[in-house]
Formats: structure tokens, sequence, C-alpha cells
């Protein structure tokens, strides 16, 4: 499903890569690493935030090394959860489907379904500011999932949230995990997705030269 | 600690304090004094009669409305301009931001003296505009120049402030859930950035409608209300002028608590 080959990118100093691993379809990757190891660089590429200097990813067979982030089949959930703060709930989730744009109905069902799922129908016209931690975490995957990447990429979903919520958004992530997306989770914490990834990666620390 | 040195220490505070309050008693009475002494001046049936002269209203039509179509058709080129200062590198950069705030620090006349070369008969804009039948220099497209050329700094700061503080994560989520470019903006860094925008329209129309030193030396005539007021003054004295600047004064005034008051509801 996802295939990266020997991916590089450069910055002044530190140098990632190469890289290159394969993924089915439903693989739980993890991906560890300390701080500076290039982690969230990696995940910027694969969401077409920054362009890669060497090295292509392909997605389903397609090559999407060079294209827009707008254009490609994955989902990015920011370790801050980047929910917009001038729409309410409802207008955060319902956001991709309007870009796609949907029909109302559609937006309309689709929106309701993925707050079922995800049990946060309550909250759907709740605004932003008033949200706690957990709260925000399932909006953002709401919204994250609504346009049915192939691919969800997870940048430290975890380290925002106290021990008691960690739980909580554990079972979230497994829940995810069942829909059959494919998802790159990185983390500097291993004990976090012991349970959950099937395939693990750590970045060493020597990536920075 | 001493008796002596708990009353040393409080005979200091009271001196600053005394200081302190002096100092802002008079900065406040230098702001207030002059504002208020053109209220209280005022003869209740010049008002009267000033506020039902068909002159002084044209003028104030005239100077809002052409304030608020300057005001209007800049933000449409300044507020693209002010995103590009806020979100991209470029080299020179440093000197378009100088060069952006010398309407601001110029004297208005100089400014004046500058548009008047740039809009004359003699200039390519004022020939091209002469061929095609229109004369720029005393005409409203020319109060709007004017107005525009010194206010629009004040609309391309404030949001340039605004865009800036938009966090880039925002944007970025945006394009990774399918936004163009341009529906990011729209969508997404304007409606987050909307009260410093805001705010900037509101000073450059505010800041528009009271220039006089560049209007002057483009178009005296039609008058707008700062050249009626400079002229009224200049040709029958004070008496005359004052009723005029009160009018103009207290809309002035309506427009900024208006600003303050929706500064702090967002």
């Amino acid at each position: 499903m996802l295939e990266i080959n020997q991916l590089e990118y450069t910055i002044g100093n530190f140098s990632f890569g190469p890289f290159s691993i394969r993924l089915e379809q439903g693989d739980y990757l993890a991906v560890f690493g300390p701080s500076g190891s290039g982690k969230s660089l990696f995940l910027e590429m694969m969401a077409g935030i920054r362009t890669p200097h060497k090295g292509s990813i392909h997605i389903s067979g397609t090559e999407i090394t060079y294209l827009p982030s707008r254009k490609r089949p994955v989902s990015l959930l920011f370790q801050d959860y980047a929910l917009f703060p001038h729409m309410n709930v409802k207008e955060n989730i319902s956001f991709p489907l309007k870009i796609r744009k949907e029909t109302k109905e559609k937006t309309e069902r689709k929106v309701y379904e993925l707050c079922q799922y995800l049990s946060i129908e309550h909250l759907l016209s709740r605004e932003i500011e008033g949200l706690s931690g957990g709260e925000k975490q399932r909006v953002a995957l709401a919204r994250a999932i609504a346009p049915n990447p192939k691919l969800l990429l997870l940048d430290e979903p975890l380290s925002a949230l106290d021990t008691a919520l960690r739980e909580e958004a554990m079972e979230l992530l497994k829940l995810i995990k069942t829909s059959g997306i494919t998802i790159i989770h990185v983390t500097h914490n291993q004990e976090e997705v012991k349970d959950i990834a099937n395939k693990i990666i750590t970045f060493p620390q020597n990536i920075k030269t | 600690m001493s008796i002596f040195e708990s009353m040393q220490i409080t005979k200091n505070l009271s001196a600053s304090r005394l200081i302190l309050l002096f100092a802002s008693g008079v900065a406040l009475f230098f702001l207030i004094a002059p504002l208020t002494g053109v209220f209280l001046s005022l003869k209740a049936p010049n008002l009267f009669e000033t506020a039902n002269d068909i002159q002084v209203r044209n003028s104030i039509f005239r100077t809002l409305a052409i304030s608020c179509l300057a005001t209007a058709l800049s933000s449409l080129f300044a507020i693209p301009l002010a995103y590009l200062l806020a979100r991209k590198k470029f080299p020179l950069k440093g000197l378009l931001e100088a060069i952006i705030d010398i309407p601001v620090v110029i004297p208005h006349s100089a400014a004046g003296i500058a548009l008047l070369g740039f809009i004359s008969r003699d200039s390519m804009v004022g020939s091209l505009a002469s061929k095609a039948g229109f004369t720029l220099v005393g005409s409203p497209v020319a109060i709007g120049m004017a107005m525009a050329f010194v206010s629009l700094p004040f609309l391309i700061n404030s949001a340039k402030e605004g865009f800036a503080a938009v966090p880039l994560r925002l944007e970025h989520a945006a394009a990774t859930l399918g936004a163009s470019e341009f529906t990011v903006f729209t969508k997404i860094t304007l409606p987050v950035a909307s009260r410093s925008v805001v705010s900037g329209l509101v000073l450059m129309f505010a800041r528009g409608m009271s220039e006089f030193g560049a209007i002057v030396i483009v178009a005296y005539h039609p008058m707008t209300t700062p050249v009626m007021i400079f002229d009224r003054f200049n040709s029958f004295g004070l008496d005359y002028a004052r009723p005029v600047a009160a009018i103009f004064i207290a809309i002035t005034i309506v427009l900024f608590i208006f600003l303050r008051s929706y500064q702090k509801k967002r």
C-alpha cells in the first residue's frame, strides 16, 4: 500500500535518510526516536508539507512524492491537534467534506456517523476553546479521518494528555486501527504503542550529522 | 527594619506616586482640553446652522464615502501584500517594509506634492487619464488616492501582524485536509486574523477621512471636511470653522468607540 524508497532530506547540518520502508493496508507503524532525529520532518514529508530532496513515496502504486498536501490521500493528526479556533466542533469535522464539495445531506450524515463512532455527538455544537484535551483529540481524529484517507499520520498523539486520558486515547487508537486505515504513529515513548503497533522502527540519534 | 526606614520608604513612594499622577494628568489634560474646548465654546444656533448647511453635509458625505471606497479598493491589494510580508521570506523584504512606512513619516504636504507629480497631466498616469477623458487632479479620484497613500501603511501593518500571529500549523492542517492555498487563506488565515485586519481597515478609513495635507495639494475642490475646516478658518475665522470641526470630531469619536468595542468583543 505504502512504499517509501531511499527518502532523503537535508537542511543545514542535519540530514535525514536515506530511509525506505513498505507497509500494507491496515499496518500500524510505530516510529521512535529522540528529539532531533527527524520524526516530525518525516511526517511532514509524508503529508506534503515538505518536499524530500531525494527518493520517492508511492501510495497504492501512485507516486505522491511531489504532490501538494491537498492532493494526497493522507491525513495528519497534529501534536496539538491544530483545530480551527474560529469554527465549532461540527464545522471543524465537516471542513474536509465541504472542501470536497460534498452535498449538505452527505456531510451531515458523515459528520454524525464519525461523531457516533468516536462518541462525541454531544460536542457537535461546542466551541473548540472549551474542550478538554481528550475531547480535542477525538474531534481532531474525526476531522482527520472524515475524508477517508488511505494513510493516517499521528504526531505524538498522546503527549498532550495526562495519564488518565492516555488509556482512553489508546482505546481510541485501537478503534481507529480496526477501520483498516494504514497508520504511522510517531512517538518518543515506546511503551505507549507496544500493544498496538505491528511494525516498529527507530530513527537513530546519529541521523543528525 | 526601623520605623525611620519604613517612614522613608512611604515618603519615597508617595513622592514617586505624586510625580506619576502629575505627569499623567498633564499628558491627559493636553489631549482632552482642546477637544473639550471645541465643544464647550460652541454656540447652539451656529451648530444647528452648520449641521443644516448643505455644503457641510455634502463635504462630510464626500469625505466618508471616498475614504470608505479608497479603503475598500486598497484592501484588495494591501491584504495580499500584508500576507506576503507576514509569511514569505524574500530579498530586500526589510527595505520593502521600510518603504511601506514612508507615508507615515514624511510631511503629508510632501506626500501630496509627490502624488501630484504622479497624477498631473505631465505624468504618464495623468496623461493616460487625460487621453481617456479624465482629469485626475482636483477630482474625487485624486482625493481617494491621497487618502490611500497616507493611510495604507496602517492597514498593511495591522493585517501583517494579524497574519503573522496565525499559527502555521493551522494552515498546514487545512492543506492536509484538502484545502487549496486560496481556500486556506480565505477560510482559515483571514478569519483567524480578522480582528487585526478589521482594526487595520477601520484605522485606514479613519486616517484617510482625517487627511488634510496631501488632499489640499491634489484637490482643494471638491472639498473634504478637513479642507473645509481650513478654508472656513482661513476665510471667515475661528467661529465659522469651529462648528464644522466639532461635528467632524464627534463623527471620529463615534468611529473610535465602535473600533474599541469591536476589539473588546472579539
